[in-house]
């Protein structure tokens, strides 16, 4: 970066004698409106950084002046974005300034929250965790975090839970974002995360969008996918949604589907592809092996519920006859697709010429069968042998600037480490001689998921927990059964945010953020990227960041040997320290130093080279038989048998299916305008202008039986809560009859009162997209 | 035959020549009639101002006479209480270069989809909003509402204390009369015309000589003028 000498900044009076021509011709003129600062100094940087809010991770250019953010654009050089940002990212910035930014420590005392030095709030944190501990236990402590947090944030928290503390109590949100897309991969490829990468929608031919409006989810790419249809004619766009929305306006062919069925879908295109010989023989032979696991699972709506699935080898033979009860005309009935499409759809990902890339999000992830549904889109990849290879594709897309980063390579989940898993003697040992804690430290069992975490909060078995960067209060499922769990007597919360949430609420005490550029750090990418960003800015009052916060209630409990890091550079140490995990071709970080130059790294980044194509001999250099310049051949190394997986998963129905008493599905979701529970998009005026509030979308023929209008109060019912908001017809999407749709960013209508907290027995990961809910006329 | 394909090439040259000599007579007239059906002070003072900007070279003098009058007839045509002026420009973005707000009603998506480049890929007189619509300056890209989003209320969430630079000067030439470079970054605006040039054209910013559409042939960026013109090492 190179600091950037220009003239100077017009300040006022220079501005007026520099419009004077101007104001000549056009008498009146003035720039009124315009909210110049005259403290800026006359340099302005600007410096990289990945963008604060999504999963794809976009590379922005920060400009700064004296001290504070003033503007932004998108980075030329990132290959993510290629220059282009959507309306979030370009006012990413705006965030660190509202008004009623979090600048001081506060703590509870006599009922009331008072603001305290953050000295004394830290001592207070640390010493109540270390009471805790004593009268309750180690795992009556836990921490929450996010894959908001940068891999050093992330990393810490494991240490010290793990590592220090000696507790498993440690998860993040991503639990409830893409929890199902790791044992998706984890199951099917042994190995978290895309074989694939952003540069496979440069080389596809047909796009399938499972579930997944990316026109407004993950804009930028939606925009590249649109840009190269207009480049090259041939290019399909197929929309398979239960809702009709932006993204349906600009595909090619859009398929709606009854909720939970895209299960029967996705054998059914499997069913097709066998039954027209479309399978890729060879591929099938050498690269994949069949397996069943357990049916009828259950939903994980009993408390302490568990589950351990079986993997039991199979054949295709056997693999075959069970997709027997998935013709597409039997799924017909059951999904609403009629079977033509469901032959069109097999038809493209059958044809040995069309290079075809699916691309999929929450609507798979968050589903009580979220494993299975990402195991059957692979099945149809690994079937046609169309994996692994530019443009040919299974893209697992993410929703949080770090979720791969922090939550899945960091491993900040229960079951997690940085390497491995604590079941395996081997990972723990491992672990535990890079941070220097006897092996003992770590429990070999996973000990609570988030909803269980949560559970164990109301049930009295957590005492206290520790949120960093996420705001529970909104998001989490069944959300009043929670927050009465974190408002009973004997509960200590301590949550570290920006801005005041529905999650400080219920805090006994609050510790102020330095988030994204006020801070250095990383995040990881859905493409397996990792980006680096200087602190650019200073935080405002006591803010610091996530990760120092930690280290300080660390060293407080006595831990200070193993985060011996001076603050200066203690993001380097903790990088080199954290990459020691990963050494080796399958996982290899980039050094500190390179991640300072470039606008993101793709790991395996081993002997100066990124790896774009996983498991593929010419772009993996883990893979045996690696050889740039030979012919394309597959080893898939995350299984024993360097085999992809092939899962016969059937279809199973969801818990709650309407019913007369409750007779609509609700859904819930987000919009472009704002970023997961709005805590900081809707302090960005440009935002919160254009979508100031929740809606409750209905399809018109519903609306109109209910004698509904646009803006009308409409009352929503569930077994567990109720809510009333406006409602919406026909303006941003169209949900099909008998559905209703509610994004989830509002603080002032909670539509998580209503969802379900059923989750995936597999991935622990909830279902916000299925629920049953009453509509009535508020 | 050689000879006979001259003489018919002369004799098209020579009647197109009689044609265009006509057809700028009758263009004249007609725009001196107009003018003199306008007795707008307005108009008078900024033609009699503008012809400062052009060069005072008196043998260019007929060279710049027509393009005086595609100025002059511009400015009729623009004439209106909603032309878009740079303090409109700088309202609706949150800082120079961010992406502006839209600053009409859309129609909802459901209502028929994005429709955004019907109008804004071509431009052209909108009577409903009597104002000429402002061309995209980043033609093919389809996802219009990834960055540009509608005002749907006045009000905040919560109180901001946003503060960005001021806009780039304008009138930067280095000589009197040279051409100014361009004061800002042209990513997704290689499109000049855009704000610079026709009917929709910022005022303040608008090209006395849009014909000229090789704008970088004397408008450079210069690169130490402004933040918005910085290439990163």
């Amino acid at each position: 970066m190179e600091n950037i000498k220009r003239r100077k900044f017009i300040k006022k009076t220079a501005a007026a004698s520099a419009f004077s021509a101007t104001t000549g011709l056009y008498p009146g003129i003035a720039f009124s409106n315009w909210k110049a600062s005259d403290s800026l100094s006359d340099e302005i940087k600007w410096s990289k950084t990945p963008c604060r809010f999504c999963g794809v991770g976009c590379g922005l250019l920060v400009a700064t002046s004296n001290g504070r953010a003033v503007a932004v654009k998108g980075d030329p050089e990132s290959s993510v974005n290629k220059g282009l940002c959507c309306v979030k990212g370009y006012h990413t910035v705006l965030a660190l300034y509202g008004k009623d930014r979090l600048t001081k420590a506060q703590v509870r005392k006599n009922g009331q929250m008072v603001e305290v030095p953050i000295e004394e709030a830290l001592d207070l944190v640390a010493s109540k965790m270390q009471e805790t501990v004593k009268e309750h236990g180690k795992n009556a402590v836990a921490m929450y975090g996010s894959g908001q947090w940068t891999i050093p944030d992330g990393y810490v928290a494991s240490k010290f839970m793990k590592g220090a503390i000696g507790t498993n109590n440690l998860e993040a949100n991503a639990r409830l974002c893409m929890a199902s897309a790791v044992t998706g991969f984890l199951t099917s490829f042994g190995s978290d995360e895309p074989m694939g990468c952003y540069e496979d929608i440069d080389h596809a031919d047909a796009f399938v969008l499972w579930g997944n409006n990316m026109a407004e989810m993950h804009p930028v790419l939606y925009s590249r996918i649109l840009d190269q249809r207009l480049k090259k004619k041939h290019i399909k766009i197929i929309d398979l949604t239960t809702r009709t929305t932006r993204t349906s306006y600009a595909d090619d062919k859009t398929i709606l589907f009854k909720p939970q069925t895209d299960l029967a879908i996705a054998n059914a295109i499997c069913y097709e592809i066998i039954k027209n010989g479309w399978i890729n023989d060879q591929f099938i032979k050498d690269h994949c092996s069949f397996k069943t696991g357990k049916t009828n699972i259950g939903y994980g709506l009993e408390e302490k519920f568990k589950f351990n699935d079986q993997a039991k080898p199979s054949s295709f033979a056997e693999f075959k006859k069970l997709l027997n009860d998935y013709t597409p005309e039997k799924v017909e009935k059951l999904s609403g697709v009629p079977a033509e499409d469901i032959r069109y759809l097999a038809s493209i990902y059958g044809d040995p010429k069309t290079k075809v890339m699916s691309l999929w999000c929450m609507g798979f992830n968050q589903h009580t069968r979220g494993t299975w549904i990402n195991n059957l889109i692979y099945n149809i990849h690994l079937l046609t042998g169309k994996i692994a290879t530019p443009g040919n594709s299974p893209f697992s897309l993410t929703g949080q600037p770090s979720a791969c980063g922090t939550v899945r390579e960091v491993g900040t989940l229960t079951h997690k480490l940085p390497h491995g898993v604590v079941m395996n003697e081997k990972d723990r040992q491992f672990a535990a001689k890079i941070w220097g804690v006897p092996v003992e430290n770590i429990p070999d069992k996973p000990s609570n998921h988030t909803v269980e975490m949560f559970r164990s909060m109301d049930r009295g078995e957590i005492r206290f927990m520790w949120i960093q960067v996420t705001n529970p209060m909104v998001t989490m499922p069944k959300l009043n059964r929670y927050r009465k769990a974190c408002e009973k007597e004997g509960r200590f919360i301590v949550v570290s945010d920006i801005y005041p949430t529905p999650t400080t609420a219920v805090a006994d005490v609050i510790l102020p953020s330095a988030m994204w550029i006020e801070r250095e750090g990383m995040f990881g990418n859905s493409e397996r990227r990792t980006q680096h960003f200087n602190q650019l800015v200073p935080p405002p009052g006591d803010a610091i960041s996530d990760a120092w916060q930690i280290i300080e209630v660390a060293r407080r409990m006595g831990f200070e040997k193993l985060f011996p890091w001076k603050e200066e550079n203690h993001i380097e140490e903790i990088w080199k320290e954290y990459r020691k995990h990963h050494a080796g071709a399958k996982h290899e970080m980039a050094p500190y130093e390179e991640l300072k130059k470039r606008p993101g790294i793709q790991w395996p980044f081993v002997n100066g080279k990124e790896t774009k194509w996983r498991f593929n001999t010419k772009y993996d250099p883990a893979t045996k038989g690696y050889d740039p310049k030979g012919k394309e051949s597959f080893d898939f190394y995350g299984k024993k048998d360097h085999r992809a997986w092939i899962w016969f998963r059937p279809y199973e129905p969801p818990p709650e299916i309407p019913d007369k008493e409750y007779p609509f599905w609700l859904n819930t979701g987000r919009v472009v305008e704002h970023w997961h529970s709005g805590s900081m998009t809707r302090r960005i005026p440009i935002l919160h202008k254009a979508m100031p509030h929740a809606y409750v979308e209905l399809h018109p023929a519903d609306a109109k039986e209910q004698g509904i209008y646009n803006g009308d109060p409409v009352k929503l019912t569930s077994r567990r809560g109720t809510l009333t908001l406006p409602a919406s017809i026909d303006q941003r999407g169209r949900p099909v009859r008998g559905q209703v749709f509610v994004p989830f960013f509002d603080e002032n209508y909670l539509i998580n009162e209503l969802t379900l907290d059923a989750y995936c027995p597999i991935s622990k990961q909830p279902d916000y997209k299925k629920c049953a809910v009453k509509v009535e006329k508020g | 035959m050689k000879k006979e394909i001259t003489e018919y090439r002369m004799m098209f040259i020579g009647l197109c020549i009689v044609l265009m000599v006509a057809s700028i007579f009758i263009f004249a007239k007609s725009l001196s009639q107009e003018q003199s059906g306008l007795s707008n002070e307005f108009l008078t003072k900024d033609v009699s101002e503008t012809e400062t900007v052009f060069p005072d070279i008196v043998q260019e003098k007929e060279v710049f006479a027509l393009a005086g009058k595609a100025k002059l007839l511009e400015l009729q045509t623009t004439y209106s209480s909603r032309e878009r002026t740079l303090s409109n420009f700088y309202k609706r973005r949150a800082y120079p270069g961010a992406p502006p707000r839209i600053p009409h009603e859309v129609q909802q998506d459901m209502a028929g989809g994005n429709n955004c480049l019907t109008c804004h890929d071509n431009g052209g007189y909108v009577a409903k909003f009597s104002a000429y619509t402002p061309v995209t300056p980043h033609p093919g890209m389809e996802n219009c509402r990834q960055c540009h989003v509608p005002e749907t209320t006045e009000t905040l969430f919560q109180e901001t204390d946003w503060k960005t630079f001021d806009p780039p000067e304008i009138g930067r030439s280095a000589l009197h009369g040279s051409p100014p470079p361009i004061p800002h970054s042209l990513q997704l605006r290689g499109n000049c015309l855009a704000c610079h040039g026709g009917a929709a054209a910022v005022r303040e910013i608008r090209s006395s000589h849009p014909e000229r559409i090789n704008c970088r042939q004397c408008h450079v960026k210069k690169n130490d003028l402004h933040q918005f013109t910085v290439k990163r090492s």
